[in-house]
Formats: C-alpha cells, structure tokens, sequence
C-alpha cells in the first residue's frame, strides 16, 4: 500500500513570472545602488528615528481557497487551501486570517488582487492559487504570494503532478510560503516515523508508523509482532533503521520504505541499539552490548565492515552525527551519571559538554544534533522532571524548552526550528507526539491515531 | 614683461576673490543644517506643560492683533455681559420676586447697563466715553476730518453698536422671565473663547526666534506607530543579523513620495524577509498625521532603524 506514497512522486515545478502591476515594483534589498539615485545625498540634515520594539506577533495571512481550474476541481481547490492553512498556523509564524472575513473572492489568479479589500481585514499576506485538471490526467498547481501593502508578488509557481499528491503539493507551497516570509527553510513536505502504540497498558501492542508531518496519512510499517524501538530517518528518506526485539537480542534493523523489506545491520553476538544513520546515509552508528557496558561502533552499509568508536567501561549510547558529519554527539554513564559527550567522528577523546547550571545530580540523554547544526537537543532528568532542551555544541547557552513527567526524544524538523518530542502523562494513559518550538514557544498535539512514542523527523523529501 | 606682471596679478586677485567666495559660501551652507535638528531633548521633559505653557505666551507676545481681530468677536463679549447680568438677576430675583414684581424691572434696566460697563472700561476705559458720542456722529466726522482713520475708528464703531444691541435683548430676557436656563448662556461663552484660542495658535509661528523643531512626541508618537505595525516573527535567532534602516520621503500630505527604500545591507533570505516586514509596516503607517507642517524640513527625509534585538533577550 505505501509503496506507492514514496518519494518518486513525479512533479515537475515552473516559475510563475510576477504580473505586470499598476504599481511600481518597490526597490528593496540589493537595489542599494538604485537607492542612491533615487535619493541623492542627504548631509547630517536627515532625521534618523530607531524603532527597537515590534509586535512580535504571527504574521497575518489571508489563504482563500484554490480557483478550480475546471468544475471538477473545487474540492481539491479547497482541500489545498485548508492544508495550507493549517501548516502555517500550526508553524506559529502565522495567523491565518478566517475566510468569512473575506471581503474579495477570487476568482482569477492571473490578476493581480485589489489589495485595499485585503488590508482592510489587516492581511500582510495573501496566497491565491488554482488547481486545473489537465487532458492528459495530471494536475496543475499554480500559486501566487502577495505583499498586502506593497502591492506586490513576492513569489510565483506551478507544479505539475498526479492528482492522488495534491496534499503534497500543499505541503510544498506552504514551505515556498514559509520561506518566503520568514526567510527560513521550511519543513512541511517532510514525513514522522514513531512507534504507534495500543491495547491495554500491560499488553500494549507497539508498531512502526509513517505519517505527514501533519499527522496524515498514517501507514503501518510493521505488524505489531514484536517490540520496536528508536526508529530513524536516513537522509534519503528512503529508510528507516530502528530497534526490534525478537525472539533473541534486541537487534538493529534497516527498513526500505519503497519496497517494505528488512534486514538485520550486522550480525553481533550481543544486543545492538540505538541506531542512527550518518549524514552521507553510507553507514549506520549504533550501541553494541558488551557485558555489563556498550561501546558505540559504526558499520559502512555497503562494505559491512564495523569500526569501533569508544572503549570504555561505560555505556556509551545514543550517538548522533553532526550534520557535516565530522563530530559525534552521545551519552554516556563514564563519569558517574549519564551525561552528552561530543567527540571526533572518527573515535578519540570525548569532551563533556552537559552540565547543570541549577542541579548537579541532573542526568543528560538522547542527544540529538540540529540540522542546521547549532544546538543539540536533548533529554534532561532532574529534580522529579523530565524536560527537554537545546544546547550549543559546546555545551553553552542551555534552554529548557519544556518541563513535566514525563517528556522524552527529541527530534529536530528539517529546518532545525522546530523539536518533536514524546510525552506520557503516566497512569492509565499512554505517550503522545508533541512540538515545540526552540524558543520554547508554541507547544502544540500532533494527532496521531493512538497514543505514539519515539517519533524521528524526516528530512525534506524533495 | 609689464604685461605679464598685469596678468599676474589680475590671476592673483582672481584667485583671491574665488577662493574667499568658495571658503565663504561653503562656511554658510555648513553652518545652517546644523541648528535646526538637535534641541528637541529640551522638549520631551513635559508634553502637556509645554503645550499649554506655548499658547499662554502666544497671548502675551501679541495683545494687539488680539484686539484687532476682536472687532468680529465683540458680539460674543456683549453675551458674556448678558450672562453676569442674568446671573445677578436671578440671586436678586430669588429671594425678593413675591414682594414687588413690577418695580423690580424698572431697577433691573438701569441697573445692567452699569455692570456692562464697568467690565469694558477694566479692558479698555477710553471707548466708554466714546459710547455717549456716536450718537452725537461726531466720530464719523472726526475721522473724516481726520488724516488717517487708524485704529480708534474702526474701535469706536464696533463698540458703537455692541451697546444699541444689548438694550432690546434685555427686553426679550425679561419677556422670557426666569425660564431661561442657565446652560444656554455658558454654550455661547465657550464658543466665544475658542474664537480667541484660533488667535493664539497662529502666534505661535511668528514669536518663535528659531525655527520650529521636530519636538519629542512628534517623533515619539511615530515612533509607537511604527512599533505597532512591526511585525517581528515570534523567536527568531540571531537577531543581530536582521538590523534594516529603511529610508523614506515624504510629502507634505504626510504620505511617502516614493516607495521606502532599505539602505542597510543583508542578502541572506532572513535579511530579506526582515527587510520585507520593514518595508510594510512603514507603507501601513502612513499618513503619518502626528507630523506638523512646520516641521516638515525635519521630517521630509527619515532614516528609520528597526532594530530586534532589544526584543529577544533571553
């Protein structure tokens, strides 16, 4: 069934060119030069004002439903639309403006809209889109951003696809939006994998799942057999690696999502876990039990040949890559408490960088470094509570995002602003997916179907 | 070799004389643009004091265009003189009207041509003696007679008519008796001295000796305007990086001349979209009415910084 939701969705993109505007095109940004000319020098006679508090508020967009293109493609035309909407407002960088405040319909997106009737409902932004099916039985997407006040398109598209991925083609827009107007990369078009789990709590029964970043589209990946664990993305988010206990030893596994088979990464005598892909997806880092302690070894998927990375009496567990892949960050026992360590990724001497400010018995878990590489998330338990953080790679600038029994796993979204963690408020419950934002701000459910647990974000898949 | 000595010096003295008009010319153009923009601190102290403090010595700068101009607004003193008369009236009337209804009118229309003019002669005690002449119509033919009218004519005759006036007027108050309510003789009072307020304000460009200055609610209340329609995305990292100045020209009608222009440097797609959300919060704040007219110098050309990291602390 899910073999055919892979990435090998055929879309092909195209610039929609800016309309030709009534108004003049505003110079901004590089245009510094043109600025001179426009203003000629201006002595020490100018009047020069700071303006150092904003309204630090989501910006206000106004998202009206898709045209259809053809009679046939309301729904779909909608579908997008609200999509769109719920992606940018879950973001927390955005107030989607409510459509029954709507003073303009749309009704063709090949003309520029009267942007009074938009700033009188005060949007600063404004997306205006079509869905059109084609003869040939593809769709076409084409959206349009727009500046309220400038009276200007700030950016322009149309992609071409199967109709059965309109949702991903929202996904998609809603991450061209959001770049646009917050200048960073989005993280819509990217998928979760967790642990699904249900039953009664003594018999809970655990399964591997894929779904939307959204929530949609939920697929089971295994049946719920055996227990699974810790599942991760590779970088071509074509597998996924994760834990499973079996009949023996809990062992490493390696999932293809395009074709739903499985093997076993390596053959070791003890227990393997914790497995984590590199950033090249070339090889897989892992824990491999050695008595009473583990050590972190890394396998090359291709050659199977493993090398050891510590050595230590300790468990060493956990480890996760920095994104340009020259630095490992993981937890480990070998001071005494678990604590985040950070070491060349070839082995060699570990620096620790965990260290609380507030409790010295705190203990430090489930490392996970940033894509964009400048914070490392992670577990914090101490004084009765399970938080979860960031902290720079050097240990410095530590933020507790949040707090509560009992918080676990995070995981950074492609763009490393936003963590997905797990929390489970204990008694007969059961865990949830969360998000938050690395300023702390807007925590938000993911829906999941049951409760959920061990959730790792995908990159963006295209 | 006589003539290149007269070429010599005719250079000499050309270069003296341009080079004393360029040192000159220069000194001048350098020493007007500073004055004018910096002594808006000594403002910002106290708004309302300050205010108020500007109409007062408006006033007292210029008591002669007051006068002047109230030959129009003489109708409205002659209902401040009704208003102290009725006032009497009616304390006088409370208590004694049982006794003797009818005597009291007789007294009472000797009686308010009095108080009338000792009000005006504490103003001016010179137009009361003129008051039993232009009956007599020996002012017109004094200021025929006269070489130029100037300023006693026309005073002699607005005063001339304000006192044939109050006399019928007073006849309808009695007609009305003691109906009359008291709130219908303060509306006029009132209106009378937002006459003279208009007065005062149109002072205020003359009295100064400098120019007027951009004071600090003026740039304080754009300032909060442009604060309310920054939009700053909720938090964001490094702030540091996203300093953008945007440079404006305005026009008179207080709207931009042209469109707002970033003059600080970024290129990074976060700069950008920094410089975007600068960009409209100044087009959405405009006009920018908190602006005065005789400001505009100041404010034709504006640098505004929007600066976030004051906002991201923590």
């Amino acid at each position: 069934m899910f073999l055919e939701m892979s990435q090998q969705m055929p879309i092909t993109s195209f610039c929609l060119p800016p309309l030709p505007l009534n108004r003049r095109n505003i110079l901004i940004g590089g245009a510094g030069a043109a600025a001179g000319l426009l203003l000629p020098s201006l002595a020490g006679a100018q009047t020069k004002l700071q303006i150092t508090e904003g309204n630090v508020a989501p910006l206000p967009i106004a998202i009206p439903n898709f045209v259809a293109g053809s009679p046939a493609d309301g729904e779909v035309g909608v579908g997008v639309a609200q999509v769109i909407t719920n992606n940018l407002q879950r973001s927390g960088l955005f107030a989607p403006i409510d459509q029954a405040a709507f003073i303009e319909k749309i009704v063709n997106i090949d003309t520029p809209p009267q942007f009074q009737s938009w700033k009188t409902i005060n949007a600063q932004a404004l997306v205006t889109g079509r869905m059109t099916r084609q003869g040939d039985g593809r769709l076409k997407a084409e959206f349009r951003l727009w500046d309220v006040a400038a009276g200007q398109q700030l950016t322009g598209q149309q992609y071409f696809t199967s109709p059965e991925y309109w949702r991903r083609i929202a996904h998609i827009i809603s991450d061209q939006i959001y770049e646009r107007l917050t200048g960073e990369k989005g993280y819509f078009d990217s998928r979760v994998v967790f642990v699904d789990e249900s039953g009664a709590k003594e018999r809970r029964v655990k399964r591997l799942a894929l779904m939307d970043q959204d929530g949609a589209n939920v697929r089971y990946l295994t049946k719920g057999a055996d227990l699974v664990l810790t599942p991760r993305f590779s970088p071509s988010t074509q597998e996924i690696t994760y834990m499973e206990f079996g009949q023996g030893d809990p062992r490493v596994y390696l999932y293809r999502i395009e074709t739903g088979e499985r093997e076993i990464v390596g053959n070791f005598p003890g227990m393997s876990f914790s497995p984590r892909f590199s950033p090249d997806g070339q090889s897989v880092i892992m824990s491999l039990q050695q008595g009473g302690n583990s050590n972190l070894f890394v396998m090359d998927l291709r050659s199977k040949s493993t090398t050891r990375l510590t050595d230590t009496p300790a468990i060493d567990t956990s480890p996760s890559y920095s994104p340009d892949g020259a630095r490992i960050c993981f937890e480990s026992d070998r001071g005494g408490k678990p604590q985040i360590y950070v070491m060349p990724a070839t082995g060699g001497a570990a620096q620790r960088i965990s260290f609380s400010k507030d409790d010295s018995n705190a203990i430090y878990s489930t490392p996970v470094w940033s894509p964009r590489g400048d914070y490392i998330a992670f577990t914090k338990q101490g004084g009765g509570q399970f938080s979860i953080g960031i902290m720079k790679p050097d240990g410095s600038g530590e933020r507790i995002l949040t707090s509560g029994y009992h918080n676990e796993g995070p995981t950074f979204a492609p763009n490393g602003r936003v963590l997905m963690f797990f929390r489970d408020p204990g008694g007969n419950g059961g865990p949830s997916l969360f998000t938050v934002d690395i300023s702390g701000r807007n925590e938000l459910r993911v829906p999941t179907p049951g409760f959920a647990s061990d959730p790792a974000w995908s990159p963006l898949l295209s | 070799m006589k003539v290149d000595k007269t070429l010599i010096a005719s250079v000499a003295l050309h270069v003296l004389v341009i080079g004393w008009g360029l040192v000159s010319f220069s000194a001048r153009s350098l020493e007007a643009p500073p004055p004018e923009s910096m002594p808006v601190d000594i403002i910002s102290a106290d708004q309302l004091s300050k205010i108020t403090a500007g109409i007062k010595t408006g006033e007292k700068d210029k008591p002669k265009p007051l006068v002047e101009k109230i030959a129009d607004a003489n109708p409205a003193d002659d209902n401040v003189g009704k208003i102290t008369e009725k006032k009497e009236i009616v304390t006088a009337t409370a208590p004694e009207p049982p006794p003797k209804p009818v005597e009291k009118p007789v007294e009472k229309k000797p009686d308010p041509p009095k108080p009338v003019a000792e009000n005006k002669p504490k103003d001016e005690p010179k137009p009361i003696e003129k008051k039993p002449d232009p009956p007599k119509v020996d002012p017109i033919a004094e200021a025929l007679k006269s070489e130029d009218a100037k300023k006693p004519v026309p005073k002699p005759e607005a005063k001339a008519a304000p006192p044939q006036p109050p006399k019928p007027k007073q006849e309808r108050v009695f007609d009305q008796s003691k109906i009359a309510a008291l709130l219908d003789k303060r509306d006029p009072t009132r209106q009378a001295f937002t006459g003279s307020a208009l007065n005062s304000s149109a002072s205020l460009g003359s009295t100064h000796g400098t120019a007027a200055t951009l004071s600090q609610s003026e740039l304080d209340a754009m300032r909060a305007r442009l604060a309310s329609l920054w939009n700053v995305q909720p938090g964001v990292e490094h702030p540091e990086e996203l300093y953008v100045t945007v440079r404006i020209r305005l026009n008179p009608d207080r709207r931009l001349a042209a469109p707002p222009v970033v003059v600080s440097t970024g290129s990074s797609p976060r700069y950008q979209a920094a410089a975007d959300a600068a960009v409209r919060a100044v087009l959405q704040g405009q006009p920018y009415t908190m602006l005065r007219d005789e400001t505009y110098d100041q404010w034709k050309y504006m640098d505004i910084d929007f600066d976030p990291k004051q906002m991201f602390h923590s």
